[in-house]
């Protein structure tokens, strides 16, 4: 299994230092109309008292059976042999936004000349042996460069730590 | 495309794509755990940046800002040579000069009024960043003058003047060890972020985490427990907190019997913060003030983690955290580890783990053979406590008024009028100076006031010795050459102490000599650190050890930890400052001034941290500025908005007393209902206008910022703004 970029909710806290470390990786520059690969959002959640907020850095997902590829009418949309991500041909895109329908998760855009712009999955760097440079830059660990299930198993490990604590600290309420 | 073509596409350093990976640490925001810099250089030229992996304190990572290191370096707003002013102060009409030229004025000039009125009427100013900090201390007082002011006037130095108070040597966070973090109004995510990932880190191992904030953080967000008191409540809180540490016996009384001062009147003080009266007093449910009482005071390791501004921006500042920081003597949580742990300072109020002759080295001439400091008269605890620096909060008075000596003359570095309450005064000020010398990267406002300006180069262009709290070190070497003319802050300053004719050694020994004089005691030389680039870990370090104060007393008057101060007890009749951490409301506020208030019903809060700006550093760059986009914008509450009809991105107007600033409004839980927060320094809408110059705590000097009373409008849509 391929490689990808993972968000740990949790520990995202909308710094937006991804974002910029993909705009200074890709030579992206806002003052030219040239958009942005990856966005944060700030959630704000009304409670009883207060509000509840959290983060998220979303970018494409690089889906495995991607929608996008299958919408595109002149394969511009591929696979990346290398990495396994969904690439972009720039040269075959005819800017129909025909993947801008297809992807469920609102992530493709357009830069000046009208044609798809997004995330490569840094394909050059991770060929070379790096991360890509969003999870290279992230100060809280939140975005992580790994298979899916090495991720899970992270996730899985970290839960089982948490119930071994409260079960330290409180009992396992069999008692 | 080719392989190499792909490489470069890649920015992939090596021989094949002549890319190189040099070393610097990133300065665009200083708190002094500055981040490590790896820089792709292809022809000499910066064409991407990475956190350095060797940087114990980033560990490879970097934030939006330091992320923007490229666009930061090759702005076009850079200053490219030393300007002379042609037009009015404040045109913004200057001619290029040569450095020979600019020097030799500015040594001429200083040399000329300080015979004509005296040293003490030269100012000298540190703004961003601090690297150069101790060689302008040095020139100042070379020079004669007493007048060294930074920035610090109006962030850090009346936390550390609070805790000097109550401890006498301050204490950080040993994070850590901590069982349980009480955050006071710091947002480390947003304005440290190796704090913040600390925190995290702390948090999955089960450390307990109280934010007291008013307003919705992503550290309060991760808070087991938030207390979203009203700004400016700050020592009520506390108060009430130790009102219930004391009643449930949750202190530490072995600490309290053998090692404090004045704590049955504290005691006798805290009987009347009950929770419920601390609930009327904050906002914060009594429920809510027990449980952290508890959570704080009955775990074995606590820490407290403040913040160098948000707490003393309130004219009660100080005050409220002294009854902060009291909590930490409370609970005997002082100078343990995982507790406050004391780390005397190696350099620039870092503690590297190494000793060093840095005070010996700035102080190159005793305060007792000078005049008095700027703000002398004004704030004496301040003298009394603060050793290194006059409070320039004082200066624009002192501009205005010559009380009670003229200031003639102020060479300032970084120096922005912005940062000052009632802004627009000090700019006024500013051209009733003589003679006013600013260096700055960018050509500011401020600049625009200046008679010289001159060209200072950023963080990669230079170098600069910096200590790290693990004991690391680094003495950086300029990544690359600096831009057009610009110049090390440092570099300026030893040449112009050349052209004063200084009779200073050190000085005329030039940077490395004295960098070596200074680390002398740790035995660590400039020429050691030259082949560590990405710096090292000092040899030796001192190895943290707590309770320090059971064989060296607290230096305080007492030499004990102090409830009640012994040095304020010397002004209690005098100046009115309360010798216990009374609370008091803040000076405008629906407590203090009910009146007002009925026509000004908004808490004015302002200047908390955005996570892609500080202060006015990054407001010029495409990549931070496209993070938030529709600013400058004040946070106004959803359920303020409707009530006020207006909608997110309005054009709104914030008004004081003294003046009005119109902005975007931007809707947002994270401040609470009756509250506005702004963020400071915009050009466009300066939020510091609105503030009176007195409006400040009369202990330290330092200003209202966090909160004042205003009132909101909606903007008549057909006015232009």
């Amino acid at each position: 299994m391929d490689k990808t970029i993972y968000l740990d909710v949790k520990r995202c806290v909308g710094c937006g230092a991804c974002v910029v470390a993909c705009m200074d990786q890709n030579d992206i520059y806002p003052e030219k109309g040239q958009p942005a690969n990856r966005r944060v959002y700030q959630i704000e959640e009304n409670q009883d008292q207060g509000i509840d907020i959290c983060y998220l850095s979303v970018a494409c997902q690089h889906c495995e059976d991607s929608p996008c590829t299958m919408a595109c009418p002149t394969g511009a949309i591929r696979r990346d042999a290398a990495t396994g991500g969904v690439a972009v041909n720039k040269s075959l895109c005819i800017g129909c936004h025909s993947c801008a329908i297809a992807c469920p998760f609102g992530v493709p855009r357009y830069d000046a000349e009208g044609k798809l712009q997004k995330c490569n999955l840094c394909s050059e760097r991770v060929e070379a042996g790096l991360e890509p440079a969003c999870v290279r830059v992230c100060p809280q660990g939140a975005l992580i460069f790994d298979n899916a299930n090495s991720v899970q198993s992270l996730k899985e490990a970290a839960a089982a730590n948490n119930i071994a604590r409260i079960i330290r600290t409180q009992g396992d309420g069999c008692n | 495309m080719s392989d190499v073509q792909r490489l470069l596409q890649g920015k992939i350093p090596g021989a094949a794509t002549g890319i190189e990976v040099k070393k610097s640490i990133c300065a665009i925001c200083d708190p002094l755990t500055q981040c490590g810099l790896d820089l792709y250089i292809q022809d000499g030229r910066i064409i991407k940046v990475e956190g350095s992996k060797e940087n114990p304190y980033s560990k490879g990572t970097l934030c939006s800002k330091g992320a923007s290191t490229r666009q930061y370096v090759y702005s076009d707003d850079r200053i490219q040579t030393p300007l002379k002013r042609v037009g009015p102060r404040g045109e913004g009409k200057f001619e290029p000069i040569t450095w020979d030229e600019a020097l030799d004025t500015i040594a001429s000039q200083l040399k000329q009024i300080k015979e004509q009125a005296g040293p003490e009427t030269v100012g000298f100013f540190a703004g961003y960043a601090k690297f150069f900090r101790p060689f302008l201390k040095r020139l100042a007082h070379s020079f004669g003058s007493p007048n060294y002011m930074t920035e610090s006037s109006s962030c850090y130095q009346a936390m550390s003047m609070a805790q000097k108070l109550v401890f006498g040597r301050p204490g950080g966070p040993d994070i850590m060890r901590a069982d349980c973090l009480l955050v006071w109004s710091a947002n480390p995510f947003h304005a440290n972020p190796g704090n913040g990932r600390a925190i995290q880190n702390a948090k999955e191992r089960g450390m307990k985490l109280i934010v007291v904030d008013p307003r919705v953080t992503p550290t309060s967000a991760l808070a087991d427990l938030h207390l979203q008191l009203r700004p400016g409540t700050d020592g009520a809180l506390a108060l009430a907190i130790a009102h219930v540490i004391i009643k449930e016996k949750l202190h530490d009384q072995d600490f309290v019997a053998s090692y404090t001062y004045g704590f049955d009147e504290y005691k006798e003080y805290v009987q009347a913060f009950t929770p419920a009266k601390g609930e009327e007093l904050t906002g914060v449910p009594a429920s809510k003030i027990q449980e952290a009482a508890r959570m704080y005071a009955s775990v074995k390791r606590a820490a407290i983690l403040p913040s160098a501004s948000s707490v003393v921006h309130h004219t009660n500042g100080v005050q409220n955290y002294r009854a902060v920081f009291a909590l930490a003597g409370l609970t005997g949580n002082y100078d343990v580890l995982g507790g406050n742990l004391v780390n005397p300072p190696s350099f620039i109020h870092t503690p590297g783990l190494i000793p060093t002759r840095e005070h010996d080295f700035v102080q190159s001439r005793p305060w007792s053979d000078m005049p008095p400091r700027i703000g002398a008269d004004r704030f004496p605890v301040w003298m009394d406590i603060i050793d290194e620096e006059a409070q320039a909060m004082h200066l624009p008075e002192q501009i205005r008024t010559g009380s009670p000596y003229p200031v003639k003359a102020l060479l300032g570095f970084g120096l922005n009028y912005r940062m000052w309450p009632d802004s627009e005064g000090f700019r006024k000020s500013l051209e009733m100076l003589d003679f006013f010398v600013n260096v700055d990267i960018f050509m500011t406002d401020t600049c625009k006031y200046a008679d010289i300006v001159l060209p200072a180069c950023t963080s990669v262009e230079r170098s600069e010795l910096r200590c790290y709290g693990a004991g690391y070190i680094v003495f950086t070497q300029p990544a690359i050459a600096p831009r057009y003319q610009s110049r090390s802050d440092i570099d300026i300053i030893y040449d112009l102490a050349s052209r004063l004719g200084l009779d200073d050694p050190l000085f005329q020994a030039g940077l490395d000599a004295s960098i070596d004089w200074i680390l002398e005691p740790s035995g660590i030389t400039a020429a050691e650190l030259k082949k560590h680039p990405a710096g090292m870990f000092v040899p030796n370090p001192i190895k943290p050890q707590e309770r320090k104060y059971r064989e060296i007393d607290f230096a305080t008057l007492s030499g004990k930890m102090e409830f009640k101060s012994k040095v304020l007890e010397k002004y209690e009749d005098k100046s009115g400052h309360a010798a216990l951490p009374v609370y008091t409301p803040p000076k405008y506020s629906l407590e203090a001034t009910p009146e007002l208030a009925k026509d000004y019903p908004f808490i004015l809060n302002t200047g908390s941290r955005l996570p892609m700006f500080v202060h006015t550093r990054t407001f010029r760059l495409s990549w931070t500025s496209s993070l938030r986009p529709n600013f400058p914008s004040a946070d106004m509450n959803p359920t303020d908005a409707v009530r006020l009809g207006i909608r997110q991105d309005d054009t709104i107007r914030i008004i004081t007393p003294k003046d009005a600033v119109s902005v975007k409004a931007n809707l947002t839980g994270m401040v609470q209902p009756g509250v506005i927060h702004m963020y400071h320094g915009h050009q466009a809408a300066d939020v510091n206008r609105l503030f009176e110059e007195d409006y400040l705590d009369p202990l330290s000097g330092f200003p209202g910022f966090k909160s004042a009373l205003c009132k909101v409008e909606k903007a008549d849509e057909r006015v232009v703004l």
